[in-house]
């Protein structure tokens, strides 16, 4: 019986295409008005990455920030998931208030989000204290 | 002879029973560690938990600030009294956990005053208590606010199970209802959705 090498290696990358196709079957893809009609009022923002890996893996696209409520900060943040896989992250706001002190707030806490592969999301709090000027976001890996 | 034979087995008996004496100590030991409630280190059971709680009042409170409903109340700030808390889950839940972060947060923001006259719990009681004391003391009517809003609540909980994974899917709605009109001026939801997977070999 003889067999034909086209045919065997044909069979062999198919085959190979099947394993490796499924992990690619989380990937988000969008559609979008090609020109905005938002004119969100964005944040310069300031960096400090600890983790490196997860720096290559989440990335923090945009903040921008909005009042709600008449004088309460709204803050919201773009995050984008630069792997192909699903990746699953904590992240957690924290409010400083005009004299650069901490501004606590009860229900704060870490939060689990989940990215699909390259999907872009948008996480946002708002400050339950007028006092609150200023924000600190912080993102971890998620280690269950 | 003899006495040194049983002092050596007495010895030995010594070096083995010692360090499995230490051994066994160490697994009776509880170790127990504080942990931050709202951190990573939190327990994540198939149930709700703290950070749930906290997860969904932030979520609730920001939809209503997000929205201006309160904004819109005939006086500021705005009195609320918290209607009932409708606990639809399997679990035995002191719904405080929910409505407490709702109200400390909105307290917070300085933008509603909640009336402890009416509504839920012990504190009703008391208050109308001492309300009823200070008339009879001075004679005078109380004057009691009317709430321009009540809060309602309800938890639900939908369980799916597929072969050894469940899932646990928690909703908590809300809704703040006009008490002139009736109308219901903001609700929302929020849902937190846990799966567990049992072992394969286990009781």
């Amino acid at each position: 019986m003889n067999t034909n090498p086209r045919l065997l290696v044909s069979s062999l990358l198919a085959a190979a295409a099947l394993v490796a196709l499924p992990g690619c079957a989380t990937n988000v893809n969008t559609v979008e008005r090609a020109q905005s009609q938002a004119t969100p009022d964005f944040v310069s923002d300031k960096r400090v990455v600890t983790d490196n890996t997860l720096a290559r893996t989440v990335r923090v696209n945009s903040v921008n920030q909005a009042t709600v409520s008449g004088n309460l900060l709204k803050i919201q943040a773009t995050l984008e998931n630069l792997k192909n896989n699903p990746r699953t992250i904590r992240y957690k706001f924290e409010w400083i208030d005009q004299s650069g002190m901490a501004v606590n707030s009860p229900n704060e806490t870490w939060k689990t989000l989940m990215l699909q592969g390259r999907e872009t999301t948008m996480i946002s709090t708002v400050a339950i204290n007028p006092r609150a000027v200023d924000f600190v976001l912080k993102i971890s890996e998620y280690k269950p | 002879m003899t006495t040194s034979t049983t002092s050596l087995k007495t010895a030995l008996l010594v070096a083995v029973l010692a360090p499995a004496a230490l051994v066994f100590t160490g697994c009776s030991t509880n170790q127990v560690r504080n942990v931050d409630s709202k951190g990573p280190q939190a327990l994540n059971t198939s149930g709700i938990n703290s950070q749930d709680w906290a997860n969904a009042a932030d979520q609730l409170v920001g939809s209503l600030l997000s929205s201006g409903a309160l904004d819109k109340a005939p006086a500021q700030p705005a009195v609320l009294a918290v209607d009932r808390v409708i606990n639809n889950t399997q679990a035995q839940v002191d719904t405080d956990l929910l409505i407490k972060k709702i109200r400390v947060a909105l307290s917070q923001t300085g933008k509603v005053a909640i009336t402890n006259t009416m509504g839920l719990g012990e504190r009703a009681v008391v208050a109308s208590e001492a309300a009823e004391l200070d008339e009879l003391t001075t004679g005078k009517k109380a004057k009691v606010v009317a709430p321009h809003y009540t809060l309602y609540a309800k938890l639900i909980q939908q369980s799916d199970r597929i072969n050894s994974v469940t899932q646990n899917t928690y909703s908590f709605q809300m809704s703040l209802i006009s008490v002139k009109s009736g109308l219901t001026v903001w609700e929302d939801e929020r849902e937190i959705a846990k799966q567990s997977k049992k072992a394969v070999m286990g009781w």
